[in-house]
């Protein structure tokens, strides 16, 4: 029956629907209609004629059915209940950094669960050796395959971690738990911060100008650029790196002058007149200790260094060493917004920090804003961690005051 | 609208505020533009109409400092983001039109901040820029390509530049040489200049076919003896420049990932009533993708406060930010092919476009590896030579 002229006018006011294709997916909008197809804009579904195509995929109108554009809200809200996974493996642990601190924590995960994945992050070649022997080293005769005691190829490989060397990280997405590095983002269930300090120089010491003595890598480099023949040191810092330091260069030969702020070396320890033991100590070794001096300026002059005190005093040097102390780089905490108090703050119990899947250990922790960068705590720290991470009883971590050696050879002191 | 052919007054009104910028933004992507995407993609189609009417509305320099205040990073890339979502080709063309008038502001030279720049923020001329290889060039990837002998005046240029965009015969981008003495030897500094395509010694060379990106005016120059004088001159040295604009110039490309990222999330959105019964069992869905980008999206705002942060740090920031723009976006139009499916996957469907588009994002300068390779060099520890 053929539709009354007010019926074909009150439909003609009917807002225009949309159909979609069950087969591709194609919509067929009645405003638009199909062109090309020989349907003018405004042809309504029902007066597609049956031999009518879809233009993508070929089937006709009866495979189409109406069409409501989605309501993203209604859609969001129900994928909300969804379950999703996030990751295609399991992503176990990943360690910042390979020092002692990464090493010891990779050893002990390893004896305690011997299928958790462990990946450890390090922008060093995390090669395995004992960094108090940096000190020590030039009276030792230690040259670089004496102190490195594993690569860091040969541990990865015995203790089955995954060992991303040179490789650097860059930041932590606390939300999807991941950390972003040099060498592509690494999801993570527990995420480790093993990084370290590093060394805080003062603005009056460009980096380009001296040398720290923080890790294997850069004391190779100082000491190829020493040589084998005698030379001038410049240390800046008395305190345990710079005495240490100058002790074993002079046992090497070189001439070491060497600066504080403090009017003794060892300041920190007055009170043990460990400043008047060690100069005692370097009685007959070439080291001058000039106390008292804040550096005001560092250049280089003809290949060699030139270095001006706040006080007018000059000297002059083949290399300078800063042993000026030791800061958290924060470039990973702070991504992660975790807590910070002079470091990376963590609670003793379980060595986490403010995010519950995120520890710290090692030189870049601090319980109750006191940093404690030595060995000794570094077995402890990391028994505490893998304790945590294994569901194993809960080893807390307890802080105690360090005892210290100081490894000046020819009068080794202790001090508390 | 074709603001060239608009009277000088008209074009001058005053900006538009944020939000009536966008929504101006939005109505010429999701219209004019729209229309027109498939043109751009498969047949090579230059939108210059376009990018005319998007550069009068000032979505190209909302970044450029105005007597009225400074500007503002975080539209100019809202505004790249708006037209990415929707042509991932034209929010690069948006890209190579904002940083050649970076480059003009930045230039301090009277020649280039008058007219050429007031032309250059109206759409009236539209420019790109030669900055890629520099740029890898800067980050120690490969050497440069032009060389400009100092001679009477200015300098005389000669190179090859191979895929530049946003060009065409009456357009111009920023460039820079290594300058070198007759002998080809170098003196130890570069210089950056407008290279104008209609200048004698200059010729535009078509370029083979694109995966994606065929309608973005990317050509060839081949450059023999080009004169450039005191007129067209950028910076001279090149280096405190480029040093300056470096995270601005990163940052700006965070739009196109965002707006292509954006893209791929709504088409997924647009299937989910059809085919959320199977597209449950994929990874990445769009919920999942969505707060991951709205996590970045936050990052690249608070960033776009300070472009002009001259810190390793800050860049390092920026070059990180970049790159998870790129990851996300492979990931979303990755994604989002797999949740539309067939349908897809025609060559009409804007969601197979979108993965080519996001390809480029990852691959364009700097691409995924030379943002590491970035990231890792200025991370290292510096030392006594």
């Amino acid at each position: 029956m053929k539709p009354t002229p007010i019926a074909e006018a009150v439909q003609s006011l009917a807002p225009w629907q949309q159909y979609i294709c069950n087969a591709c997916g194609y919509i067929y909008n009645e405003a638009d209609g199909d062109p090309d197809g020989g349907l003018p804009p405004g042809t309504r579904f029902a007066d597609i004629p049956d031999d009518w195509a879809c233009p993508l995929c070929g089937v006709t109108k009866a495979d189409f059915a109406p069409y409501m554009p989605p309501d993203l809200a209604a859609l969001q809200a129900q994928a909300a209940c969804a379950p999703t996974l996030t990751t295609r493996q399991a992503p176990g642990v990943v360690i910042v950094g390979a020092g002692r601190a990464g090493w010891q924590l990779a050893e002990t995960l390893r004896a305690l669960d011997a299928a958790l994945p462990i990946t450890m992050v390090t922008a060093c070649a995390g090669d395995v050796y004992d960094k108090p022997l940096l000190s020590v080293a030039v009276a030792r005769q230690l040259d670089a395959d004496k102190l490195v005691r594993e690569t860091g190829a040969a541990a990865a490989q015995r203790l089955n971690v995954r060992l991303l060397a040179h490789t650097h990280a860059i930041r932590i997405c606390a939300d999807t738990q991941q950390l972003r590095t040099t060498r592509g983002v690494l999801p993570y269930q527990h995420l480790v911060l093993a990084h370290g300090a590093q060394p805080a120089l003062p603005s009056s010491l460009p980096a380009a100008l001296c040398w720290r003595v923080n890790h294997l890598g850069a004391y190779l480099q100082l000491r190829a650029a020493l040589g084998d023949t005698p030379k001038d040191v410049l240390i800046v810092g008395a305190g345990l790196v710079g005495s240490e330091l100058a002790n074993d260069l002079a046992l090497g030969g070189h001439r070491i002058t060497l600066l504080d702020t403090q009017p003794e070396p060892l300041a920190r320890w007055h009170d043990a007149q460990a400043g008047t033991q060690v100069l005692q100590a370097w009685h007959d070794l070439p080291i001058r200790f000039v106390g008292g001096v804040r550096v005001a300026q560092l250049s280089r002059l003809d290949g060699r260094y030139y270095l001006t005190t706040e006080c007018g005093q000059n000297f002059l040097a083949d290399q300078v060493i800063a042993a000026t102390g030791l800061q958290t780089p924060n470039r990973l905490a702070q991504s992660a917004g975790l807590a910070w108090r002079n470091g990376i703050e963590v609670e003793p119990a379980t060595l986490r920090t403010s995010d519950p899947h995120i520890h710290a250990l090692g030189d870049c922790i601090t319980v109750d804003g006191q940093a404690s960068r030595y060995i000794e705590p570094i077995a402890r720290q990391a028994r505490t961690i893998a304790a945590d991470i294994c569901g194993c009883t809960p080893a807390p971590y307890e802080a105690r005051p360090a005892t210290v050696r100081v490894k000046t050879t020819s009068l080794p002191l202790t001090l508390h | 609208m074709n603001a060239a052919d608009l009277p000088r007054d008209v074009t001058h009104l005053p900006p538009l505020s944020g939000d009536a910028l966008l929504t101006a933004v939005r109505a010429v992507a999701q219209g004019p533009l729209q229309q027109q995407v498939e043109a751009i993609d498969r047949q090579g189609h230059y939108p210059a109409a376009v990018l005319r009417q998007l550069a009068a509305l000032g979505a190209m320099s909302a970044h450029l400092d105005t007597p009225a205040g400074p500007g503002s990073y975080a539209l100019a890339i809202q505004a790249m983001a708006e037209v990415s979502r929707v042509c991932g080709a034209t929010g690069f063309m948006m890209w190579c039109q904002a940083v050649c008038g970076l480059y003009l502001q930045q230039s301090g030279n009277p020649a280039l901040m008058g007219e050429v720049l007031a032309d250059h923020i109206m759409g009236v001329s539209l420019g790109g820029t030669a900055l890629s290889n520099p740029m890898k060039s800067y980050a120690q990837i490969e050497s440069l390509l032009l060389k400009a002998t100092p001679v009477e005046g200015g300098y005389r240029i000669n190179g090859t530049l191979p895929w530049v965009s946003n060009l065409g015969p009456d357009h111009y981008c920023g460039a820079i040489a290594a300058v070198v003495d007759e002998a080809q030897q170098p003196l130890g500094r570069e210089v950056m200049f407008l290279l104008r395509c209609d200048a004698p010694g200059v010729e535009l060379r078509e370029c083979p076919s694109f995966s994606a990106m065929e309608g973005t005016g990317t050509y060839a120059i081949r450059v023999k003896d080009l004169f450039i004088g005191a007129d067209d001159l950028i910076a001279d040295p090149a280096k405190p420049t480029i040093a300056r604009i470096r995270a601005a110039f990163v940052m700006l490309q965070c739009g196109m990932a965002v707006g292509i990222t954006q893209g791929a999330i709504d088409s997924m959105w647009a299937v989910e009533p059809q085919l959320g019964h199977v597209n449950q069992f994929l990874e990445d869905r769009p919920a999942t993708l969505q707060a991951e980008l709205d996590a970045l999206t936050a990052r690249v705002m608070k960033m776009a406060e300070t472009p002009f942060d001259g810190s390793t740090e800050f860049f390092i920031d920026v070059l990180d930010a970049r790159a998870h723009g790129a990851e996300l976006c492979l990931r979303a139009a990755q994604s989002a092919l797999m949740h539309q499916g067939a349908r897809g996957y025609l060559m009409s469907s804007d969601v197979q476009r979108r993965v080519r588009e996001s390809h480029f994002v990852a691959i364009v300068t700097p691409a995924i590896k030379h943002l590491r390779k970035e990231m890792a060099r200025l991370s290292a520890e510096e030392l006594p030579a």
